[in-house]
């Protein structure tokens, strides 16, 4: 297993440098000049070539992307438009991304399980057919609108939570519903039809005919078999929404690293991107690691070899 | 049972925590919605306006604008008066005595020759307001300061209110202290701390020159969605939110809880035209252009009337403002100027054609730069297909459209494109000299149009080197009539400035420049 993990994060280096080349490639290609857009409309050419000289743009294009990575490296990576060190920027914005999609997880695993198990328990009931209804109207919401509703009823005319900001455990509410919210669809469906298909199986059978209670042949026998295609779903939905929760942010005015990069496309803080695709990437290959450990432990056949 | 009772201490806490937290902050405390967050805090270097906001909360200049019916007047503020010498090129500045930084440090002469001797040092963004006619600064005496000129710059006031102009406390540039993080000035709040991407804190600065503000904290808040913006107002999460947006006003104006305030800016939309272009280089095209659009309809329609019709190039609110006449809206003459250009129907279907040739022309807008910047370059677009000129319209963010509006006359491939422009010194001079004078075409300045006029660039001249208002006035007038004759740009509309507050807010100050003032406010 540990030789398996360090593999695992062996592989990191070429994952991250190929993000990082594409990443710098794509943004160097998009039009627009970071050092135009700083100094703003009535800027001279002496002061956009200024601001060109302070920050090396106008050097090659492999000299560019060398510092770039001898920066991010070092820590000494400064974003254009702050002026300050991009790991001083990033780190605080992706904490904050990490509470709002680790709490939106939660909820989509505790609202999605239980629902997918209820719909497959009782297949072809009102319960499976509310639940599918649900599930369906969860994943096709999209998240901006969906995030207005919840603000209008809760925080405009109700007034029980917060709609925007980020400061208690109130603010974390409603974004986290927003963004859970089709994340639990997706875990819903899958949970159900996986259910289905090992209640089908003879062991269940053979767990019922032994007299085993409902709750424990559904609970302990098939739940433990059915998660690990759902644990899948939940490790990529988990991945998803690190970089996806750049809407929800934007109408939550949640300070996470979404909204971040939103803002550093626009004004073209190349190395704020930059960096901030090479951490979120990073991030994307842990949860899957993590993911795929999970697997030993709910299913004890699954062994790892390093090769 | 025991974790029953357990389950219900846990719950009745979480919903006293969750209340509590919900409803509105205290008295003392006043929370301002930002539709962006600044970008840094050293006003020298600052080009944006939500810093510019913050910055006036924490540091003064010598002198500052008064907003009044809308307008804006010079005002004293760390300087008690001022003079000029015959020739213009010496104005002395008497300072206001027994006034501290938040550091506790004087503020004297000295302090002011330090700030703007590291502002003439040209490696700030904001330098270049002022290398081009301050030579130097010199201290008299404690309290008397001069600003030598190397000419006569007749909007040396309107420049000297510029958030470039205002004073950094000497001992956090003698500290090298990173000021854009750390700012000090003499301003009634003093910054307290910054969560970046959320919020700049400010709290009441106690030895403020006019007695410590009422409100004890001042929260700056970055919420760039409209909506939630003006939801969080509702709610009373925040106190005032600023750039209301036009769909919004009539459904807050029936909130007794909310008051809004709707302004003429200084911000005008035109769509500029490559004066250089083969086709917009014949003043009747351009001319023609101008006649084609309704602005009216444009105003009432898209804007939902929160901005007005104007023909001038400057808003009503800048100084050296005078009314001109412009371009009606007649599509007859507007044809009519087209087939005088040579651009005539030869075959009946009304579209004109020269040399068997449609009239083509790109059209660029941003999209979310200004309000409603997209809806209004497709309603010209239509208007333009009235006539019969097919003008294709494309959108591109807004590094991208700066990069392509910016490009040296003979690669540049403009011909039409939406921009708006708020002259930050309020003055005649900060418009039409950098986007209408010759030596100012992109990209030695901001005149993307590449318009040239030997009589108005002599105008502009005479209004930036004349230091009596009336002398200026009038060379203004005359530029701004030689400018609409030659229609370098299709001028459209004057945006209105929509804030809106909680009611019991009151003393807030609201400038045409899209700033706020907060140092009067208090909370009833």
């Amino acid at each position: 297993m540990g030789r398996f993990v360090a593999q695992r994060l062996l592989m990191l280096v070429p994952v991250l440098l190929g993000v990082s080349l594409v990443a710098f490639c794509i943004i160097q290609l998009s039009p627009g000049d970071p050092a135009q857009v700083m100094a703003g409309m009535e800027a001279s050419e002496a002061d956009i070539e200024m601001i060109r000289e302070k920050f090396g743009l106008n050097e090659p294009l492999p000299v560019q992307y060398w510092a770039f990575l001898k920066g991010l490296f070092s820590g000494n990576l400064v974003s254009l438009r702050y002026e300050a060190p991009v790991m001083e920027i990033v780190l605080p914005h992706l904490k904050n991304t990490l509470i709002l999609a680790s709490m939106s997880i939660v909820l989509a695993v505790l609202l999605g399980v239980a629902t997918g198990v209820c719909s497959a328990v009782m297949r072809k009931t009102w319960v499976d057919y509310l639940a599918t209804v649900l599930a369906l109207f969860g994943v096709s919401m999209p998240v901006f609108w969906w995030g207005l509703l919840l603000m209008l009823l809760f925080s405009v005319k109700l007034a029980w939570l917060p709609s925007g900001g980020m400061g208690t455990f109130a603010h974390l509410i409603l974004p986290s519903v927003a963004l859970g919210t089709s994340s639990a669809g997706i875990i819903a469906r899958m949970t159900r039809s996986s259910m289905l298909d090992v209640l089908k199986q003879d062991y269940i059978t053979t767990a019922t005919a032994k007299g085993l209670v409902r709750s424990v042949v559904v609970g302990r026998h098939a739940l433990r078999n059915a998660l690990i295609p759902t644990v899948t779903v939940i490790g990529l939905q988990f991945g998803q929404l690190l970089a996806g929760a750049v809407l929800t942010e934007t109408v939550f005015s949640w300070p996470g690293v979404g909204r971040l990069l939103v803002t550093s496309i626009l004004s073209r803080d190349f190395p704020m991107v930059q960096a901030t695709l090479v951490i979120v990437a990073a991030l994307f290959v842990f949860v899957n690691l993590a993911v795929d450990m999970l697997y030993a432990v709910l299913d004890p056949r699954i062994r790892y070899h390093g090769r | 049972m025991k974790n029953r009772r357990f389950l219900l201490f846990v719950l009745t806490v979480l919903v006293l925590f969750v209340a509590s937290s919900a409803f509105g902050a205290a008295s003392t405390t006043l929370t301002v919605g930002q539709g962006a967050e600044p970008v840094e805090l050293d006003p020298q270097n600052i080009t944006d306006n939500p810093s510019e906001e913050v910055c006036f909360q924490i540091y003064e200049g010598l002198v500052g604008f008064d907003v009044e019916d809308g307008r804006l007047e010079v005002a004293p503020r760390l300087a008690d008066s001022w003079e000029v010498s015959e020739d213009g090129r010496v104005w002395t500045f008497h300072l206001k005595k027994g006034v501290v930084f938040h550091s506790g440090a004087p503020f004297n002469a000295e302090a002011v020759k330090k700030n703007f001797d590291r502002l003439l040092t040209g490696k700030y963004k904001r330098s270049s307001l002022f290398t081009p006619f301050l030579s130097e600064v010199k201290v008299v005496d404690d309290a008397t300061v001069q600003f030598l000129l190397s000419m006569s710059f007749g909007p040396f006031l309107h420049t000297m209110c510029h958030t470039a102009a205002i004073i950094i406390d000497p001992t956090s540039i003698d500290s090298g202290v990173e000021i854009k993080n750390n700012p000090s000035g003499t301003g009634p709040f003093k910054f307290k701390s910054w969560q970046k991407g959320d919020r700049i804190t400010l709290e009441a600065f106690d030895k403020y020159r006019e007695g410590k503000p009422a409100m004890e904290t001042v929260v700056f808040m970055s919420i760039p969605d409209d909506n939630a913006r003006t939801m969080m107002l509702e709610t009373g999460e925040i106190d005032i939110a600023e750039r209301i947006s036009a769909f919004e006003v009539e459904r807050l104006k029936k909130d007794q809880n909310i008051a809004l305030t709707i302004q003429p800016g200084m911000r005008v939309m035109y769509i500029a035209m490559n004066n250089l272009d083969p086709t917009l280089k014949d003043p009747k095209v351009r001319q023609a252009i101008n006649y084609a659009v309704n602005r009216e309809a444009i105003c009432r329609n898209i804007l939902k009337g929160y901005a007005r019709p104007i023909d001038s190039p400057m808003a009503y609110a800048v100084n050296g403002y005078a009314p001109v006449e412009g371009y009606k809206y007649d599509p007859q003459k507007a044809r009519a100027l087209l087939a005088e250009a040579g651009w005539k129907d030869t075959d009946g279907d009304r579209i004109p054609k020269k040399g068997g040739k449609r009239l083509e022309l790109n059209l660029w807008s941003p999209n979310g730069r200004y309000p409603m910047d997209l809806k209004t370059a497709e309603a010209v677009q239509g208007y333009l297909h009235e006539i019969g000129i097919d003008a294709k319209l494309s959108t591109m963010d807004w590094a991208a459209f700066l990069a392509a509006t910016s490009v040296k006359p003979e690669e540049n491939k403009s011909q039409l494109f939406l921009m708006g422009w708020s002259p930050s010194t309020g003055d005649s001079d900060w418009v039409l000299r950098p986007l209408f004078h010759t030596k100012q075409w992109i990209p030695e300045g901001g005149n993307r149009s590449f318009y040239s006029d030997t009589e108005v660039d002599r105008y502009v001249d005479i209004g930036m080197t004349e230091n009596d208002p009336e002398k200026r006035k009038a060379a203004y007038l005359e530029a701004q009539k030689l400018i609409i004759a030659d229609a370098p740009w299709l001028t459209l509309y004057v945006l209105d400035n929509v804030n809106g507050r909680r009611s019991n807010v009151k003393g807030l100050v609201e400038s045409p420049l899209e700033l706020i003032f907060v140092k009067g406010v208090t909370k009833e």
